[in-house]
């Protein structure tokens, strides 16, 4: 036989589509997006494989969670810093209460 | 008309052997994905973006015609599988409603595009954040592959 070359979409293949309102996506919703690229499991893998790649993704999942929120609060600061050194310090303490 | 599914376009895969797409994350071309309404008439015969039926934002400007650009992740092997993949692509401050997307090569000569995307349902963002997730870069569900 010839070897030939397949190219092209999956036949399940679908994009997902994470939208927000009113609002960024929080911590708690990008580290399951982020999990998601770390680790992804067949369904038709061994039970017990499966069993223990989800309570891996789950401690994953709470760590990237924590890491992303600190992330956060750091980054606030860098702006609240920013913000009161140039003379706008009822802005800085807005950014501060988020 | 309206979206009918997912498409890797026909031009995309001839001109992949005529070496028209570079996917590399250094040196490589400029692919972007751009967002649709569901008036789009896209399908694997499609072989360039078009402005037509390209989405607007409701309020706000965080959409821009040609959409946003994607970071390429290198080309890789998985067994006897070659892929690719894309950084997720979001949009911030945004306020529109998008049904499909089309990517694009944004180098060559001719925007020539590469997939039609259709996410299955109007999809809205009201001052939030608007993000098309690809799938797991692997041998079984990379957004492109060669097997």
């Amino acid at each position: 036989m010839i070897p030939s070359m397949n190219i092209g979409l999956p036949d399940d293949y679908k994009v997902e589509v994470h939208t927000s309102n009113g609002r960024g996506f929080n911590p708690e919703e990008i580290a399951e997006r982020c999990a998601d690229k770390i680790l992804s499991v067949s369904d038709s893998a061994h039970p017990a494989i499966q069993q223990q790649a989800h309570a891996f993704r789950q401690r994953i999942v709470k760590l990237i969670e924590f890491y992303l929120a600190d992330a956060v609060q750091n980054d606030r600061t860098t702006v609240y810093n920013a913000l009161t050194d140039a003379g706008h310090p009822e802005l800085a303490s807005l950014i501060r209460r988020l | 008309m309206a979206f009918n599914g997912n498409f890797m376009c026909t031009s995309f895969k001839k001109e992949l052997l005529e070496a028209k797409h570079n996917f590399l994350a250094s040196g490589g071309n400029t692919f972007r994905l751009a967002l649709y309404t569901n008036s789009a008439t896209f399908t694997a015969a499609t072989t360039a973006y078009t402005s037509s039926n390209e989405i607007s934002n409701t309020a706000g400007s965080a959409y821009v015609a040609k959409g946003v650009a994607l970071t390429n992740v290198n080309p890789s092997a998985s067994g006897t599988t070659a892929l690719t993949d894309f950084a997720d692509a979001s949009y911030s401050s945004a306020t529109f409603t998008a049904r499909g997307a089309l990517i694009f090569n944004d180098t060559a000569s001719g925007d020539p595009s590469v997939l039609v995307l259709d996410f299955g349902a109007d999809k809205s963002a009201s001052n939030g954040t608007f993000t098309v997730v690809f799938p797991t870069a692997d041998a079984s569900n990379a957004i492109i592959r060669i097997a």
